[in-house]
């Protein structure tokens, strides 16, 4: 049985006469993480912000652990951490500082959490450092350790990966994945980057316009994707002559090479190398090319540079 | 009790570290400094005429004899100016700076009321406004024995203590509405200039006769000495003044509380 832990039932944020979110439902199970992906200004934001109860929406309802999410439930933030676009913290005060602020905040009885934080987020060598004085990236590593120092068992994430260096993300990425695979937390992780979510959501969902477009499980993620048979050779023409008498729709491309989209020539190439070497033009190229994810996210939302 | 404590904590944690509180704690002393010079330029007019434009400006002001009553009165008159805006100043620090520094969206999805934030807030911008006013009273008392004016008795400090405090109380009641504007406009430029604002206003109102029933104008006419026409405090002028410090408290709770934090 699985357990919803945060939906929404048609949210829409309309700002004057500006759809911010329009009619969004959706729904993350227990230890999921979703991605939440869609380009800037698509609602992302504005629909974490709903989830953490900073804005309402003009209609519809969001639920966390199926209580309804208003400012005045304080009881709910108890077991929900977030990070809400660039992390913002105190100045004035150190790491080890805000971080006791948000220990105190939260009534984390054990005084440790802030060093089991600090060792955790790796952010020991800042620890009497100002917030004011460090770089972006540590700056991060602080907002997550705001957003985990007390053992979430919700996580709201808006594009955690800012500012973090290759070697940053994969430690958060491979540290948010573990949470959820092994201590059943829920995330619900926002990015424009669809190649970097994918890599370990289980779920996604694509937002565009304020519209939640399409939802889907990412092992289903690589089959949806395009894939194209490109073929070369050094008379064009003749090539493609061959390929349309055996019944494809060879056409080229930019680069000048064709591009066979038939499922059926993707996956016999070996059949298309030897007609055209019986037609008396062998090919110089002959390769399978996959739409990578990027292209696959711009194409459903239907962006400029997409394949369409 | 255990929120109010914790979010207080955290208040003043955020004080203690920065150095905004010393800077007004030094500018609070320096012009408690410059009403004692005011006095000391009155009682010593040889010097006074050495100081060239500083003499001349100060014997224009004409404050009296230089002697404790009238030097209690500058003081008095002193913080209905200064108190205004270096209430209004920490005020709109305490409150805008969450907004400037966009720590805002981190303190209100906590397990602790965004009431209890608010209240604790508004119990900083109360100590630290008594410790300023404090702080210019006692030094506007070390400065005054420096000056070696003459009459000063324990009645004397009894009785201008008690309108200083009430003074510096009815200023402190403002800042309310300076609280619910750095909520509003997400920023404390904007109740600062609120508050330069309240202090032409609380002088055009005391010039056409309306200072009694203009809320900012209420604190520097308390200390007025009676017989002033039409600077008189009536109960009209203290309900105007608690209505404005409510309408300001609960319009700061409600921003917090129901405004959008986008």
């Amino acid at each position: 049985m699985t357990t919803e832990i945060i939906r929404t039932e048609s949210i829409s944020k309309y700002y004057e006469d500006v759809r911010a979110v329009s009619d969004v439902s959706l729904s993350v199970r227990k230890g999921e993480i979703y991605g939440f992906l869609g380009l800037n200004g698509a609602g992302k934001t504005t629909t974490i912000r709903i989830l953490l109860g900073m804005i309402r929406p003009t209609s519809g309802a969001a639920y966390i652990n199926d209580v309804k999410i208003s400012a005045g439930n304080t009881e709910l933030w108890k077991n929900v951490g977030s990070l809400v676009e660039i992390p913002y913290s105190y100045p004035e005060l150190t790491v080890r500082e805000n971080l006791e602020v948000f220990r105190r905040l939260r009534f984390l009885p054990d005084k440790r959490a802030v060093d089991q934080i600090i060792s955790k987020l790796q952010l020991g060598a800042y620890a009497d450092r100002k917030a004011k004085n460090l770089s972006l990236g540590n700056n991060q590593r602080l907002g997550l350790a705001k957003a985990l120092i007390h053992n979430p068992q919700v996580l709201l994430l808006d594009e955690p990966a800012n500012g973090l260096d290759p070697a940053g993300i994969f430690e958060i990425r491979e540290m948010l994945h573990d949470m959820a695979l092994n201590k059943g937390v829920t995330i619900f992780i926002s990015s424009h980057i669809l190649g970097e979510v994918s890599r370990f959501a289980t779920r996604i969902g694509i937002i565009h316009e304020g519209k939640l477009i399409q939802e889907l499980d990412s092992d289903k993620l690589e089959a949806l994707c395009k894939k194209r048979l490109i073929v070369n050779a050094k008379d064009l023409n003749l090539a493609q002559a061959i390929l349309t008498r055996m019944g494809y729709s060879a056409e080229k491309n930019a680069e000048d090479l064709l591009e066979i989209e038939s499922e059926e020539a993707i996956r016999n190439p070996d059949t298309i190398s030897t007609e055209m070497v019986n037609g008396g033009c062998p090919p110089t190229l002959l390769k399978v090319e996959e739409e990578d994810l990027e292209t696959y996210f711009l194409r459903t939302i239907g962006a400029e540079g997409g394949v369409k | 009790m255990k929120f109010i404590f914790v979010t207080i904590w955290v208040e003043s944690l955020k004080i203690r570290r920065s150095r905004i509180f010393w800077a007004t704690v030094i500018f609070f002393i320096l012009v408690s400094s410059m009403m004692s010079l005011v006095m000391f330029v009155q009682k010593y007019p040889e010097i006074s005429a050495k100081l060239g434009m500083i003499g001349d400006k100060a014997s224009l002001l004409r404050f009296g004899e230089p002697d404790w009553k009238n030097y209690f009165r500058l003081l008095i008159e002193g913080m209905s100016g200064v108190g205004l805006v270096g209430t209004g100043f920490v005020t709109s620090w305490i409150f805008g700076r969450e907004f400037s520094d966009h720590t805002i969206k981190d303190i209100l999805s906590l397990p602790v009321s965004r009431v209890y934030i608010v209240i604790s807030k508004f119990i900083m911008v109360v100590l630290w406004s008594v410790i300023l006013s404090f702080v210019y009273f006692i030094f506007g008392l070390l400065f005054g024995l420096l000056v070696d004016l003459p009459g000063l008795s324990s009645e004397i400090i009894s009785a201008n203590g008690k309108i200083f405090c009430a003074t510096s109380f009815l200023i402190i009641l403002l800042c309310t509405p300076v609280a619910f504007l750095a909520s509003y406009s997400r920023g404390y430029i904007f109740p600062i200039g609120f508050v330069i604002l309240t202090m032409i206003l609380a002088n055009f109102s005391g010039l056409v006769g309306l200072g009694p029933y203009f809320p900012w104008a209420v604190p520097g006419l308390y200390g007025m000495p009676s017989g002033a026409v039409g600077m008189q405090l009536n109960i009209a002028s203290y309900i105007i003044l608690i209505c404005t410090c409510l309408a300001g408290f609960f319009g700061t709770i409600a921003i917090w509380r129901y405004a959008d934090q986008k």
